[in-house]
């Protein structure tokens, strides 16, 4: 039986030959796994209804810091599966397990989704689990943006993970070089996804930043000046500042490249005056930045979980927002230290160098800070600390490998070698993932109202740290050794053989303590320890001084802040929140309805995305009118609040135990 | 879209947070607001004309888009994107000043960056 020409032209569109490999088909097999799972879920046991009305239309920043973190996690686990087989492949470098092709799809899509969709919706998991909480505010400033910025995050994941099982996934990097990455090199659609998903989900990225600068200016507590403000809400505001400036840069590169692809123009093309190095610049423009958007909150939690777990005020508190400004500004003069070798010459090359040795010295205040606020202190050893206690080391030595690196005549040699890779693992990992970590652990108790247990946690930290000394370490002497990054294979007798393997079996070792921490989640949500107090760590700062997990309205009545730690002087002076409640201080509270338009929004981005991918320009656009369909809707829906009255909240209170009899 | 807020009547209770409150707009057809789009396409569409059509010198048209992008952004900045505006202290001008300080350092570097070219070209 003959199929028609259309069904034909479909399957070879959406399912080519690179989609039908065993990883991909085995891909397939989980995915239609996991659809079966959720559909007996959602429709069989009539989950639907409730899933809807409490998650996906949610504007409340505690359950989208809820599906923020679920969405990280899920990418963890996405990005580092492709990291195992990656280190697999290179431990057996002569067993065909992975064509060349796959390799490169592999590392691209381990290195996007690491960066785009795991360290970036974790940040913005802490940063709505605690910012309004922090700074004594009943939410963002923009409730609703916030919600189409988790949506524009959600549906931009799912288009660059869509791309492994239908159409073939990008494969020029992570930095998608042109260029390689145009049509004359890599023809076909995985370019495509990784241009509009990383475009997509940079709106969304956009609006956060906007959306929690306007929160930390205009939303503070009465009496919170900005000298009082947490650390973490200042590296969140740094951050922001950061998101604002730098994504511009990226969204002018990512959009030049998909006319480029879409609509055969040449400004990064080798022909016709393109100009491929303009792209580079353009996106270390934003990718410098960047490397601090994803550690600036790491800072921030450190922060907050030292001063907490050593019972002390944070050392120099003055100094370390200072560092923290001083970095920002910093951070937008180094991209150059990406591409020494491109050779713009000795006098840009020398700046760049410079300046980028110039902010290991905010850093480094940092760092004698913490330890600062350490000496002294009654300090206890749980998870949350302990990966403060692995980062300091561990980001040292990143740091240090980063000097040797912006010294350009060195950088030369080690440009794209294994040492590069290993230092900004050294970094990213030992500084983002390691704060990310701690601060789940750390703020946990209040998202989800129990503790993660501290005896399966410390064992996946253990695992974890002692898993990536061993993955990494070695990567630095096969750097010295000369290994290129992104290669799948290499010959035996160049003494890289044993490092690789002894590389590998770390990673394993990060993959197992990955399923220590699942288990110690799953475990925790059903027997955790609960936190009836609302302050599980003995904490010093607001969003201790509430519930665990705070009600809806967050603050029955809006606190006065007087201190720097204003939950800590409250509890000094023997006044708390809890017993200073009595019925006449509640009002009636107006908060933010639940709304469908931020799903919507983001569904019509993916239709257009979609049709942008496979240069189906009915369905492109078809998916734009929705997007301006859907704005329009949005901006003509003027019911967006309604009241709660003063009497719910005081049966809420009550029950909480917080109101005076 | 509008913060989360204390009912305006018992707002006045809560010390400190008058700058929440509404500000009531006068009801009206927004004629500034209209006549900032059409200025809008005016400007993009001239610009996107002058070059496709080359009716100028290349450094005249430089020139000359330079002003008409210059005179778009400040009118984005004048009509839609409230910069008169402003409830208690004016907040937005700092993030505006350090837009204009990083832009301009960035493309000051950029070029200073790309010169390279003429070296070797």
């Amino acid at each position: 039986m003959a199929l028609p020409g259309w069904m034909l032209y479909l399957i070879h569109t959406l399912f080519p030959a690179n989609t039908r490999r065993p990883t991909e088909l085995g891909a397939d097999v989980l995915i239609i796994a996991t659809g079966a799972i959720l559909f007996y879920i959602l429709i069989i046991k009539g989950r639907w209804r409730h899933v809807w009305t409490e998650w996906i239309t949610t504007v409340d920043h505690k359950k989208i810091a809820v599906l923020y973190l679920i969405g990280a996690l899920a990418m963890l686990f996405r990005a580092g599966v492709d990291a195992l087989m990656l280190r697999t492949q290179l431990a057996l470098p002569h067993q065909g397990l992975l064509s060349a092709l796959e390799y490169d799809q592999l590392f691209t899509t381990h290195g996007t989704i690491m960066i785009f969709f795991m360290a970036m919706p974790f940040i913005f998991a802490l940063f709505n689990a605690v910012i309004p909480l922090q700074i004594g505010s009943r939410d963002v400033a923009f409730p609703r943006l916030n919600a189409m910025s988790f949506w524009l995050f959600a549906f931009g994941a799912l288009l660059l993970n869509m791309s492994f099982v239908v159409g073939g996934s990008p494969s020029a990097g992570w930095t998608a070089y042109p260029p390689l990455s145009e049509n004359v090199f890599l023809p076909g659609v995985g370019q495509n996804y990784y241009l509009m998903s990383l475009l997509i989900a940079g709106i969304g990225t956009t609006m956060t930043g906007i959306n929690f600068v306007v929160t930390i200016l205009r939303m503070r507590a009465p009496g919170m000046t900005l000298m009082k403000l947490p650390l973490f809400a200042w590296s969140a505001l740094m951050t922001s500042a950061l998101i604002i400036f730098a994504f511009p840069p990226l969204t002018v590169a990512l959009s030049m490249t998909l006319i480029d692809r879409l609509f055969q123009s040449s400004f990064f093309t080798l022909g016709h005056g393109g100009m491929p190095m303009m792209y580079v610049n353009l996106f270390w423009l934003f990718g410098h930045p960047e490397v601090y958007i994803v550690v600036l909150p790491a800072f921030g939690i450190f922060s907050e979980v030292v001063a907490t777990f050593s019972s002390k005020r944070l050392f120099g508190y003055e100094v370390m927002v200072a560092s923290l400004v001083s970095i920002m500004f910093l951070a937008y003069g180094t991209w150059v230290h990406h591409f020494f070798t491109m050779g713009a010459g000795p006098a840009v090359n020398a700046f760049f160098g410079l300046s980028t040795m110039l902010i290991a010295i905010p850093t480094g205040v940092k760092i004698f800070n913490w330890i600062f606020t350490m000496w002294g202190g009654r300090i206890r050893m749980t998870v949350a600390m302990l990966y403060q206690m692995a980062f300091i080391p561990t980001f040292v030595i990143g740091g240090a490998t980063g000097i040797i690196l912006a010294t350009v005549p060195v950088d030369y040699q080690f440009h794209n070698t294994y040492f590069l890779v290993a230092h900004f693992h050294n970094v990213l990992i030992g500084g983002t993932l390691f704060g990310l970590l701690s601060g789940m652990y750390y703020w946990w108790p209040k998202m989800f109202g129990m503790k993660l247990d501290e005896h399966q946690g410390k064992w996946a930290f253990w695992l974890f740290f002692l898993g990536f000394w061993v993955t990494f370490f070695p990567q630095y002497l096969l750097g010295l050794e000369g290994m290129q990054r992104r290669m799948n294979t290499y010959p035996f007798g160049l003494g890289w053989h044993m490092l690789n393997v002894i590389s590998t079996i770390g990673a394993f070792g990060m993959g197992a303590a990955f399923l220590v921490l699942v288990y110690n989640v799953v475990w925790s949500l059903r027997h955790g320890e609960r936190d009836v107090t609302g302050d599980a760590w003995d904490g010093r700062t607001l969003e201790w001084a509430i519930p665990s997990p705070a009600p809806e309205y967050n603050f029955a009545r809006i606190p006065v802040v007087n201190d720097r730690d204003p939950w800590w002087a409250m509890k000094e002076s023997g006044a708390t929140l809890a017993n200073s409640l009595s019925a006449s201080d509640i009002h009636a509270i107006e908060l933010p309805k639940s709304t469908p338009v931020p799903f919507l929004l983001g569904a019509s981005f993916f239709l257009f995305g979609f049709g942008m991918v496979f240069s189906w320009w009915y369905v492109a656009i078809l998916g734009l009118l929705c997007v301006i369909g859907t704005l329009i809707y949005s901006g003509f829906n003027y019911e967006e609040h309604a009241m709660l009255s003063a009497d719910a909240i005081r049966g809420t209170e009550a029950s909480l135990g917080r109101l005076q009899a | 879209m509008a913060e989360p807020r204390t009912a305006p009547e018992e707002s006045a209770r809560e010390e400190g947070l008058a700058f929440l409150e509404p500000r009531v707009h006068a009801e009206g057809f927004p004629v500034a607001q209209v006549f900032g789009y059409a200025g809008s396409i005016i400007l993009t569409f001239g610009s996107f004309f002058l070059v496709t059509r080359h009716l100028m010198p290349p450094v005249v048209l430089l020139a000359v888009i330079l002003t008409l992008a210059v005179g778009q952004a400040a009118l984005q900045l004048g009509v839609f994107m409230h910069i008169r505006e402003s409830r208690g202290p004016a907040w937005q001008i700092v993030p505006l000043g350090l837009a204009f300080f990083i832009a301009l350092g960035l493309i000051g570097m950029s070029v200073w960056i790309m010169m390279f070219k003429a070296g070797v070209s």
